[in-house]
């Protein structure tokens, strides 16, 4: 089976750890496995949901296709995803209204990181009281997150910032998540591939269930106990902010002793490959990119989650791209008040975004499951929270989406909806799709028409 | 209405704008002494009061007044004792232009300056003795730094878990502030991890494990789980930082004989009572007790466990060692005496270095040192090995100063610093050899922090200086005067090619418009003082083919000409101002909480300590740790 990896096996920096992977979907073991059936069709594979964000905005220009609908032309910054374009659907005019200040002054970096999945307005502090609202990955997680080990995984090749407030006046914990379990709690991301590695594969695999299982687990399972029951004792010590810090811990807790229990189930499930753990954080932001990237397509495709989100960089980064012989900041860089030279040089970045978007896109694809591919079964959205990086205006906001949702998603089009439609629409459309559905997210007015044709 | 107004409040604007440069010119760059008192005296009444009558009467006057907040009340005076919460919202939602809502007309920005300069003016007569408040730190989880030290300093193994944490989330500057650090799912699951991994590392070295299992069982049964008892107590007791109780030792006991009783080995069972303590919420967080209702007031001093954790935390980022807890047990670290003999013994230990690390390191941002590279093309020179120079140069400066407890006003103005021979060659000092540092006098181009290449590099962009983060970094971190952020819809200067002109030529733009010159006029005339120095802080006299012009007029009517001339000015003239900033920043390092309005009392209390040590840096962080927030806790309730 290592011959379903070639393209991860032959990296030199990748090597090691061979640990063995459950693989519900290999087609010759789909009716075997237990654990990963979709909740509406038992048999069918289930779906995922990826998010990628990326900051600064990008060159509308080169971004926009010019024809609607079916057949139209890739653009510079999209010709890098020639191969699946008939998997896309590039979605033009949708509105992040929460991004915009609305009173609150400067801070559009912060903000387009916060709103990007949440469609909340960021309450300005650079301290205490964060307030977001829940981003719609998490939002899914919560609805339909148990049927595999971890609900969700957030990804990203940047840390938060080490010092100073990040956006005139926002917490550092608005520009470096996208993902927020609720309106003050972000989720915190991975950065080293390595720790993802681990993290998903790394526990008992079924080789590990032996004898002493059983004890192990209930073993920790005590541990959770008794430092639950010191948490319920604190709480009623202690008031304001410090409950709710508590309960974030005890929540953290609960989704560990539920996936204790689902360890037990996939412990039973069959079928394996191997597959080698990448060294760690690369230098190389190309290599570092694509190593995340085939974290989640390996988390997506062991069915260890089916909800995923990564941020290619932080809210108003500021990093090079000498690797594209594009020496200067990507922040500064996007305000680039028309200059051509910097115009050239920022469709270059965003081209190269766009390179590292069709790899996990032709990844995804690459892997069949059934009569169809991982990609087909899932919905991927890529996007900034900013449309143009100079303006830093919050409508037409460059997004796409890839992959057909499980033959629920008519792609290889580009739609184009009436201004000011909020982004949040097309998130009500996705969570319908995840068997998730809310009453609204964000700023949500309804759903998306015209996903399917 | 509007036909009523419009005269009315040109003439205001025109009176303002006036006034408003008086009161900027007066209160920025004078010293406190000379600000002319009838202008702060009479500010409230004469100015802020037409002001508030114009924009703000439509909705806030009368029985009806929005959100209560009815303008009649202030006709007389801001009444600032008893309303100071509220003058602190109006002086945000104002400031943040929450307020006038959107569709009314709004105060130009010159306008909202002057406003901001009499309330904060206002608010700065708030009488302290009247109304005393410590504040209340929000349970506060150890950040990365703490808890890779703790780790060392309880188990001395040599392992830091926290390297494989999430990075901390930074709030008021800081990566330690309670309120901004979560604890999401993924960071619960790498505390147990470590938990389980620290507990195996210990247990796989004899004698950091003989240092665990103390205590020896005689014989079986009752005298085994005596020594099994006595063992997690002095272990779960140095981890939580304060004594266990019994009711934490028994369920702790029970977890293991339970274990024992499912067939786990002893030792097995006892690591695991171990990895409980390890991931209870009284070693990740710093647990801080309410006060009870008998507490007076609803404020309590902390007791000598809680002192030593807070001085512990504050200057080693660690847990106390054994001298602390045995002066928290006698009861003696209570007492201000003890605090400060303790903070000097603290200094001195290896382990204030966290101090440089994680104050110095986010307090001069050294911390964003490693995400900066300058493009290569334009600077050669510069690799790794110098940004690491830079980095220790700043570490070092930082220390002796601590150290060698020298007056605060060095950084600014120090003749001294710290080189290596990549140092010295970037500086252009001749006869230093080899990688080790060693204190050198500078040539006469520099002087201070601010000329140092670390603070230079940070705060330019990878292919140019950029004199506005560079004066908004000194307003920032230096001057404690945060710019407020640009307006709404302002675009970025555009930035055209040399051939319009020098980068000084092009920034004019910011001065020619009133709303941006309020703030750039100084913000900019700071950063272009330091043009001399270029992106990776190499001294220049010409930036392509225009020669630098570092001169500059501060409000004030002060001039300098060079950037030492810079810096001795800002020593001489905004001495105030520096130490309030430092204060404050590292008041709010040590607590791990923001600054509240109410703070200002016991930021006066601390800066009028220092001023009498003569600005010695000691001086400051003894009066840090002996001042009422960092030694009392309020509870929730109070208002």
């Amino acid at each position: 089976m290592m011959s379903k990896q070639p393209q991860l096996t032959r990296r030199n920096m990748l090597r090691g750890m061979g640990v063995s992977l459950a693989l519900p979907w290999m087609e010759s073991l789909s009716s075997a496995s237990s654990m990963s059936r979709h909740l509406s069709q038992p048999d069918a594979p289930p779906l995922r949901m990826g998010f990628v964000f990326v900051p600064n905005g990008v060159h509308l220009q080169d971004w926009t296709p010019k024809a609607e609908g079916f057949g139209f032309e890739l653009p510079y910054i999209l010709e890098p995803l020639q191969a699946v374009k008939d998997d896309l659907l590039v979605l033009s005019g949708l509105t992040h209204d929460k991004g915009r200040a609305n009173g609150d002054g400067a801070g559009d970096h912060a903000r387009s990181a916060s709103v990007f999945l949440t469609g909340a307005q960021p309450r300005k502090t650079a301290g205490s009281n964060i307030r977001s609202g829940i981003s719609v990955d998490q939002a899914a997680a919560q609805a339909v997150g148990r049927a595999t080990k971890f609900a969700s995984i957030e990804l990203g090749c940047e840390r938060g910032r080490g010092a100073g407030n990040c956006d005139s006046g926002y917490s550092c914990a608005y520009s470096s998540n996208i993902s927020w379990a609720g309106e003050s709690t972000p989720v915190g991301k991975e950065t080293n591939p390595r720790a993802v590695f681990e993290r998903l594969f790394g526990g008992d695999s079924p080789a590990q269930v032996e004898k002493g299982y059983a004890r192990r687990q209930a073993m920790k399972k005590s541990v959770l106990d008794f430092i639950t029951e010191d948490t319920r004792k604190l709480q009623k010590q202690l008031g304001g902010n410090d409950q709710q810090k508590l309960e974030e811990y005890l929540n953290g807790v609960r989704e560990i002793e539920r996936r204790l229990e689902s360890n037990d189930k996939i412990a039973a499930s069959n079928g394996e490959f191997e597959y080698n753990g990448p060294d760690g954080e690369p230098k190389d932001y190309r290599e570092h990119l694509r190593l995340m990237a085939d974290m989640m397509v390996l988390a997506f495709q062991s069915d260890t989650t089916r909800i995923a989100t990564y941020m290619f960089a932080n809210a108003g980064s500021n990093r090079n791209y000498r690797n594209i012989e594009v020496p200067d900041g990507h922040h500064d860089l996007s305000h680039h008040g028309g200059n051509a030279e910097k115009l050239a040089k920022i469709r270059k970045i965003n081209r190269f975004h766009v390179e590292q978007l069709a790899y996990l896109l032709g990844r995804l694809k690459s892997i069949r499951e059934g009569e169809s591919t991982l990609l087909d079964n899932s919905m991927i959205v890529y996007g900034s929270g900013l449309s143009d990086g100079n303006r830093h205006n919050n409508e037409n906001l460059p997004v796409l989406m890839a992959g057909s949702g499980r033959g629920s998603i008519t792609t290889g089009r580009h739609l184009r909806f009436p201004e000011e439609t909020p982004m949040c629409n097309l998130f009500m459309s996705m969570l319908d799709r995840m068997g998730a559905p809310v009453d609204f997210i964000g700023d949500s007015t309804g759903r998306l028409h015209g996903l399917e044709v | 209405m509007n036909n009523r107004v419009t005269p009315l409040k040109t003439e205001l604007v025109i009176r303002t704008v006036t006034a408003c440069l008086t009161v900027l010119i007066s209160a920025s760059f004078a010293s406190a002494n000379d600000v002319p008192a009838p202008i702060m005296e009479h500010g409230f009444t004469k100015q802020a009061v037409p002001m508030f009558e114009m924009y703000c009467a439509d909705c806030h006057q009368g029985g009806a007044a929005e959100g209560g907040f009815d303008l009649d009340r202030y006709a007389k005076g801001s009444q600032i004792q008893t309303e100071f919460e509220t003058w602190e919202k109006v002086l945000r939602v104002v400031t943040e232009r929450q307020m006038p809502p959107k569709d009314a007309d709004q105060p130009s920005e010159v306008e909202l300056q002057e406003l901001r300069t009499i309330l904060q003016a206002e608010l700065a007569t708030f009488d302290c003795e009247a109304n005393a408040r410590p504040g209340r730190v929000t349970l506060r989880r150890l950040n990365r730094a703490e808890y890779n030290n703790t780790v060392r300093d309880l188990l001395g193994v040599d392992y830091r878990p926290a390297d494989e944490f999430p990075s901390d989330d930074v709030g008021n500057g800081f990566d330690n502030i309670g309120d901004v650090l979560v604890i999401p799912p993924l960071l619960m699951e790498k505390y147990l991890a470590a938990a389980e991994q620290i507990v195996e590392r210990t247990f796989a070295n004899e004698e950091l494990k003989k240092k665990i299992l103390v205590h020896k069982a005689e014989g079986e049964g009752v005298e085994l789980l005596e020594a099994v008892r006595k063992n997690i107590d002095g272990f779960a007791s140095r981890a939580f930082r304060r004594p266990a109780t019994d009711e934490e030792l028994t369920r702790l006991l029970g977890l293991m004989v339970n274990a024992y009783q499912q067939g786990a080995e002893p030792e097995e069972a006892f690591k695991l009572g171990m990895q409980a303590v390890l991931a209870s919420p009284h070693f990740i967080f710093r647990v801080e007790l309410d006060p009870t209702e008998e507490d007076a007031d609803g404020i309590r001093e902390l007791n000598g466990y809680e002192i030593a954790s807070r001085l512990s935390y504050f200057l080693w980022s660690s847990m106390p060692d054994e001298e602390l807890f045995a002066l928290a047990k006698s009861g003696e670290l209570t007492q201000t005496t003890t605090i400060q003999t303790q903070v000097r013994r603290m200094l001195a230990d290896p382990k204030s270095k966290a101090l440089t690390e994680n104050f110095a390191g986010q307090w001069l941002q050294l911390r964003n040192l490693n995400q900066i590279s300058p493009n290569p093309e334009q600077f050669p020179s510069f690799n790794a090995e110098l940004r690491d120079a830079m980095r220790t140069e700043t570490e070092l400066f930082f220390e002796s100063i601590l150290h060698e407890n020298r007056s605060i006003l060095d950084f600014l103005t120090a003749d001294f610093s710290h080189v290596n021979e990549t140092l010295a060659k970037h500086y252009g000092l001749e006869g230093i050899e080899g990688n080790e540092f060693r204190r050198v006098s500078l040539n006469a181009d520099r002087r201070g922090v601010l000329t140092q290449a670390s603070i230079l590099l940070i705060t330019s962009n990878p292919t140019r200086t950029s004199p506005v983060k560079r004066g908004k970094w000194i307003l920032d971190n230096i001057l404690g005067e945060p710019p407020p952020p640009p307006p709404e819809g302002v675009e970025e200067l555009v930035e055209a090619e040399q051939a319009l002109g020098s980068l000084r030529e092009r920034m004019e733009e910011h001065r020619e418009n009133e709303s941006c010159a309020v703030c750039h006029r100084k913000m900019d005339t700071l950063g272009f003082g330091l043009e001399n120095f270029d992106v990776i802080g190499s001294w220049r006299n010409a930036d392509g083919k225009f020669a630098i012009d570092a001169s500059g007029t501060l409000p004030g009517a002060v001039s300098f000409k060079t950037p030492v001339e810079l810096m001795e000015l800002l020593a001489e003239r905004k001495s105030q101002e520096f130490s309030r900033c430092l204060t404050e920043k590292m008041l709010t390092y040590a607590l791990g909480r923001g600054l509240e309005s109410y703070d200002r009392c016991a930021v006066n209390v601390i800066l009028a300590e220092l001023q009498e040590k003569g600005y010695r840096f000691r001086g400051l962080i003894e009066a840090i740790a002996i001042s009422e927030p960092f030694l009392k806790r309020e509870g929730k309730g109070k208002p």
